[in-house]
């Protein structure tokens, strides 16, 4: 009984933490307060402070992370309103998806050689614009390690959201079909919700590019180890 | 009332599509997500109006509309790892930040050159095969 209203209490917690921080967002959007920043470091703050860890905090946290699934699915929705732009470009996000998973995975790759970082730990990188399930897998896959892949593809997806304004501009990449691919195929479900701010159409691609990453990731993973003979 | 008991139906809906991405994915032991299979059984289904669009309409705009919210019990994770604040965790960190910018400025910038090409293309073909347009 206790343990229920324990994890109901995190449930409604995090719900709290999310309005408030969103509300703030609406009134102030910077990039600082961005909810998925702003809640993360919140939340994050509170529980220590509280002294209640990550697993304890998770037994309600995993509630509200089950409902990725269905809205993963739900995508399905905007891609459909905007099935004729879609089937008109099709060729053009299938190898814009394609060039954003090549570079996500070789940039780290090389990097991480250059800065001498362990190879097991690069491997893990390696999934890092991938959405977090398939990221999990693909890590797996490589013999890397789940858990810091997860890590990687939270940064990934947080900094990104974060950056895409200043690349946006500096660049002028100005298109929704530019910056859908940017954001989903860089920083995966988190860019597709900040695509969500641009326009719809934007959302669609963002989305359609995270799932054609998805699919391309767990194909040319194992052949960027090959080629970086990690 | 009704409203919300339409988004809840709806959102039903969503979980059992996500429920067969799951399934097809363990049964064929595939790397890619059930949920991603899901949505694009679901896509297919609404293609084809097997499952009509306002059947999942309003279910899948609310869903959509708090995203965010879904990633943070996800998020919190970084705090299981104190070890990114060492000085090797911040060159990792460095690689991932970099590298996020690069690929993100090279997918969004070679996509939108592609994508202004074939509209040209497009846009020639139209004028030539209509009247001749100065531009």
């Amino acid at each position: 009984m206790r343990d229920i209203f324990f994890s109901i209490s995190m449930i409604l917690l995090t719900l709290v933490i999310y309005f408030v921080v969103s509300s703030l967002y609406k009134r102030y959007p910077l990039p600082i307060l961005l909810p998925i920043l702003s809640g993360t470091v919140l939340m994050i703050i509170i529980l220590v402070s509280l002294g209640i860890s990550y697993d304890k905090y998770m037994e309600g946290g995993q509630f509200i992370t089950s409902l990725l699934g269905p809205t993963v699915v739900a995508l399905a929705y905007p891609l459909y309103k905007q099935r004729d732009f879609l089937k008109k470009y099709l060729f053009t996000i299938i190898g814009g998806a394609f060039i954003a998973t090549l570079t996500a995975m070789l940039s780290v790759g090389l990097l991480g050689k250059a800065l001498r970082i362990d190879s097991a730990l690069i491997i893990s990188m390696l999934p890092k614009s991938l959405t977090t399930p398939v990221a999990i897998e693909v890590a797996k896959v490589l013999e890397g390690n789940a858990s810091m892949a997860v890590v990687g593809v939270t940064i990934t997806g947080i900094f990104g959201v974060i950056i895409s304004p200043y690349i946006f501009k500096y660049l002028r990449i100005y298109t929704s079909i530019g910056r859908g691919i940017a954001l989903g195929g860089t920083s995966h479900a988190m860019g597709t919700a900040k695509a969500a701010e641009y326009d719809e159409l934007a959302f669609s691609i963002s989305s359609i590019t995270m799932s054609i990453c998805a699919i391309i990731g767990s194909i040319i993973g194992p052949l960027i180890v090959w080629i970086l003979q990690m | 009332m009704m409203k919300v008991l339409l988004v809840i139906l709806q959102v039903s809906i969503l979980y059992i599509f996500s429920f067969i991405g799951i399934s097809i994915q363990h049964f064929f032991s595939l790397t890619i997500p059930g949920n991603i299979i899901g949505m694009l059984l679901l896509f297919v289904c609404l293609c084809f109006n097997i499952v009509p669009v306002k059947m999942i309409e309003s279910g899948a705009q609310f869903l959509l509309s708090i995203l965010m919210l879904f990633f943070i019990p996800a998020t919190v994770g970084v705090m299981d790892y104190p070890e990114l604040l060492s000085v090797h965790g911040l060159l990792l960190i460095i690689a991932i930040l970099v590298s996020t910018m690069i690929t993100m400025a090279v997918s969004g910038k070679t996509t939108q050159y592609f994508a202004k090409k074939t509209q040209q293309r497009e846009a020639d073909q139209a004028c030539e095969t209509s009247s001749s347009q100065s531009l």
